[in-house]
């Protein structure tokens, strides 16, 4: 008779990244999920509880199938929700979830912030890694909120060393399923690009963000973790190779474009945002590799190609 | 760093890496379909809700980009075929030696830092012309340059940095191998639109201490200038006077292990005479200075720059600034004397 199969909680599992994540460790793991948006024909060996992290019956979830590692996807990363809202599902959702994670004896946690936390400054260095302080809410305050869960969850690491929590913070996320807020931006037919700026950035496909959390599983590795893809390649670079064509604005124009049409719902990211196609916000991911040996299988070249229209 | 392993090996020399990069890039345009998803067969994505997709569809030629691309590579061509024959050696001799230098670039032709060949080849032709008609430079001492990581501290003079300029396409040009300096810039340069994006495709980086500790581990070579605008921005009178170290390149050398490369540059003193600062309209402007240069383009001195043996160091590199300094004085006074003995064996300043 084998061991009984590991018990995996997916929160956030309807979303791109938490039905790549499931497909990747179906075989190895009895799934189950949890999401505000149901799931529609998903897989039938996989439980999708249709709730919010906020409600109180989500804690029947911990009660009754006592999951021994959570994977936390739970998060609101768009701007179309009321931004209390938004601020609410992510910090108040992710202190639900850490409390139960303690309570119900909870072994593997892992949680997919972003290298985002980190801004995009003029004086980043080219390779940040995890040490680097957590600046993102000096100009971009719109998404302090990821900032905050991030803190949320390194606390808790340093506060139940029995728990072996990893904390990923991927690079910008491409790819076909995921919605990710510079996919859409690079999907744009003629791209909004601050004149004069041309950083550096980094990519991974989504399918690799989904082997590292399952490798993170895995391995049971404890820590923070800078999540790095196939390497980095300057933004104009990436508009044409995903068939977009940079449109370069002063930075003036383009400031008070974008910050209109956000208000009116014609663009989906705040004037805030620019800052991130105008200074490097690019990480070190040595330390990831370290501890899994893990390596993105998808090139440059592919993951761009995942979101060519 | 991380992504370092996997990106192209160095460039095989003789071929041209830009041209390698062109070549990779138009056999890029069918896309390629992605591994992964080629191996998961169709009917687990749908198990999963995860729909036929995931492979992308063919991209539709992009008629007026092509065009514009081959206007470009086209003018490109006109230009390069009207210069005089000694540019277009020249251009090519850049070309030889950049495939020579231990770059490490990925299929778009770009370096874990930014640097990218192309760019990096015209802005040199341009240097290189100076280099060796406007400034008419003499290199002495190119053997000493080490394999491997390096630091470069040099004297800083002349108003603006052209002797970093020249320093760096006496290493591409003369030294064997090859080796492009990278620089490390001050934290608001990345501020300036146009010019950030310039500085790092030629090898320029802020010059944060992780961004150093990381390109001097990654075995590449980097130039400082520790009296930084002190030296650069300093009055006629005060000509090859070396001004205050700074102590930050020595902490980084003790820390990465990395052998220092004394240079010091005589020639870039006379190029531009200052009569001193204006403090006032250099804080109006928010400026580091603002010297007052009596001519408007730099003079046409001779530059005599001078490799020195490299100097190792080992230490703590977090000791007192005390220990330190010691460290950076002889680092000082190695400098002051080859400028000494470079300023004895000049004959005159224009020959």
């Amino acid at each position: 008779m084998e061991a009984p199969l590991e018990r995996l909680l997916i929160t956030g599992i309807a979303g791109g990244q938490g039905r790549l994540v499931a497909k990747r460790v179906a075989d190895e793991f009895d799934v189950s999920g949890v999401d505000r948006v149901p799931w529609e024909g998903h897989p039938h060996q996989i439980a999708v509880h249709n709730m919010d992290l906020r409600k109180k019956k989500f804690e029947d979830i911990f009660r009754r199938e006592k999951p021994t590692a959570v994977v936390h996807l739970a998060f609101v990363r768009h701007f179309r929700s009321d931004p209390m809202v938004r601020h609410e599902i992510n910090v108040a959702g992710t202190k639900r979830l850490l409390e139960c994670c303690a309570e119900y004896g909870v072994k593997k946690l892992v949680v997919l912030s972003s290298s985002y936390v980190y801004g995009a400054l003029p004086e980043n260095p080219y390779y940040m890694d995890e040490e680097t302080s957590l600046n993102v809410s000096r100009h971009y305050p719109d998404i302090r909120d990821l900032a905050e869960v991030d803190t949320l969850c390194t606390t808790f690491l340093w506060k139940y060393p029995e728990i072996a929590t990893a904390l990923l913070r991927p690079v910008n996320t491409l790819g076909y399923y995921v919605h990710s807020a510079i996919g859409r931006y690079l999907k744009l037919r003629y791209v909004p690009t601050v004149m004069g700026f041309n950083p550096m950035m980094q990519f991974i496909h989504e399918e690799d963000v989904a082997e590292a959390i399952a490798r993170t599983l895995e391995t049971g590795v404890r820590g923070v973790f800078n999540l790095v893809g196939p390497g980095s390649v300057p933004l104009k670079v990436a508009i044409r190779e995903t068939g977009g064509r940079p449109v370069p604005l002063p930075e003036p124009l383009a400031r008070s474009t974008v910050e209109r049409l956000f208000r009116v719902g014609l663009y989906h990211l705040p004037s805030a945002a620019l800052d991130f196609v105008k200074y490097p916000c690019t990480i070190d991911g040595r330390r990831f590799h370290e501890a899994t040996k893990f390596r993105p299988i998808f090139s440059l070249e592919d993951t761009f190609s995942s979101v060519r229209h | 760093m991380s992504d370092a392993p996997k990106e192209e090996p160095t460039p095989k020399p003789g071929k041209h890496p830009a041209r390698r990069a062109r070549t990779q890039a138009s056999a890029r345009r069918p896309p390629r379909q992605s591994p992964a998803i080629d191996a998961s067969a169709p009917a687990i994505e749908r198990a999963f809700g995860l729909g036929p997709g995931g492979i992308p569809s063919e991209r539709e030629p992009d008629v007026l980009a092509d065009s514009l691309d081959g206007l470009q590579s086209l003018a490109g061509g006109i230009l390069e075929s009207l210069a005089p024959r000694f540019v277009r050696d020249l251009n090519h001799e850049i070309r030889d030696r950049l495939a020579k230098a231990p770059l490490e670039l990925n299929n778009y032709g770009y370096d874990p830092w930014g640097l990218n060949v192309d760019v990096a080849r015209r802005t040199l032709l341009v240097f290189a012309l100076f280099y060796k008609y406007y400034f008419r430079v003499k290199a002495y001492g190119l053997e000493h340059l080490p394999r491997g990581r390096m630091l470069v501290i040099a004297n800083h003079a002349g108003q603006i940095a052209i002797d970093a300029c020249m320093i760096g396409t006496a290493t591409v040009l003369e030294a064997d191998p090859p080796r492009p300096l990278r620089g490390m810039g001050e934290y608001w340069l990345p501020t300036l639109p146009f010019f950030n994006v310039f500085m790092a495709r030629v090898g320029g980086v802020v010059g944060t201490p992780k961004n150093c500790i990381d390109i001097l581990h990654h075995d590449e070579a980097v130039i400082a200038f520790p009296e930084g605008v002190r030296g650069m921005n300093k009055p006629f009178r005060d000509r090859y006077k070396l001004q205050e170290f700074g102590n930050g390149f020595m902490r980084l050398a003790l820390q990465t292990n990395t052998p220092i490369v004394p240079v010091a540059v005589v020639g870039s003193e006379e190029q531009a005479i200052s009569l001193g600062n204006n403090a006032p309209l250099a804080a109006l402007l928010s400026m580091p200075a603002f010297p007052m240069v009596l001519n408007a383009f730099p003079l046409p001195t001779r530059y005599h720059i001078y490799f020195g043996e490299p100097m190792e160091f080992r230490g703590n590199p977090n000791d007192e600034d005390e220990v330190i300094v010691k460290k950076v004085e002889q680092v000082k006074a190695r400098i002051h004397d080859m400028i000494q003995r470079g300023l004895r064996q000049r004959r005159s300043i224009f020959f």
